[in-house]
């Protein structure tokens, strides 16, 4: 953690207490945060595992009373980024930056615009989003979780991901468009009208 | 929201993109009383494109609230509690 780092001396009790009351009704967002990173049932066991045990191990840097789930959050992100990304058999094949700035080109806003409408949305009862958000690159989609699934303010998630507000809030316009596109394929394949 | 009267309104938004931002933001939680007020009561009023984004954004964030969650595993949980009690103390 950059910010100043305020250690406490938790007794074993007081451990006890924050991991249960603040730590643990996260759970379930967490595993979701980590099955949509890694794709992978048993990796998201694996990293929510040691993300639960990372933050025991660091809980004294924890101040009570503060953002918890931002806490484990930026944990697991952190965990993921170092861990698993590298582990990974298939690495991301497209290297970030170069599709940060493509996504950030003036251009593209004018490519995409998807044609995509709410009756169409709503025949998509099956996996469709799902896979659509799973399909995002994974700083994409990590800002839709973060945002539409978690409800994380742009401040909070600027600090859970390291990055300016004005990045939060444009890579979040850009991940939403990407999703709109998929979700407009799959409207098509569908064979509903979108436009 | 009021009704819009869908005949009086323009079919295309100069600034769509622009304001399709204003949009997030302003579901998000994160723009002004002011812009809040101006794009929702004045804005989308007229303009059929933007009224059309307000409708897909809403649907596209109800559908990932309802699609795109899942719980973690009972055994997961209690196997990282047990792993933490294991370890209080040292």
């Amino acid at each position: 953690m950059e910010e100043e780092v305020v250690r406490n001396q938790y007794t074993d009790a007081q451990k006890q207490e924050i991991f249960d009351m603040e730590f643990m009704p996260h759970i379930n967002a967490m595993y979701n945060f980590a099955y949509r990173l890694t794709l992978e049932r048993d990796d998201a066991k694996d990293l929510l595992q040691d993300t639960y045990l990372k933050a025991y191990r660091f809980i004294d840097s924890f101040q009570q009373g503060t953002n918890a789930k931002a806490w484990l959050f930026r944990i697991l992100k952190n965990s993921f980024i170092n861990d698993y990304r590298k582990k990974s058999k298939e690495p991301s094949k497209v290297d970030y930056q170069e599709v940060e700035a493509y996504y950030n080109s003036e251009d593209v806003d004018r490519q995409i615009t998807p044609d995509l409408r709410v009756e169409s949305l709503t025949n998509m009862i099956g996996d469709e989003i799902s896979n659509a958000l799973n399909s995002l690159d994974v700083d994409f989609k990590t800002v839709i979780i973060l945002c539409d699934l978690e409800g994380f303010k742009y401040e909070e998630m600027a600090k859970i991901l390291d990055i300016p507000i004005g990045t939060v809030r444009s890579r979040l316009h850009r991940a939403r468009n990407l999703l709109k596109e998929k979700l407009s394929e799959y409207a098509k394949s569908m064979g509903y009208k979108t436009a | 929201m009021n009704m819009p009267d869908m005949n009086k309104m323009k079919q295309d938004c100069p600034n769509k993109q622009e304001c399709l931002q204003l949009l997030q933001s302003i579901l998000d939680g994160e723009a002004t009383a002011a812009q809040k007020e101006t794009f929702m009561k004045q804005h989308l009023q007229e303009c059929m494109t933007c009224y059309q984004n307000y409708h897909l954004e809403v649907a596209i964030r109800g559908l990932l609230k309802q699609k795109c969650s899942n719980e973690a595993p009972e055994e997961l949980i209690n196997s990282i509690k047990e792993k933490v009690i294991k370890n209080l103390g040292q």
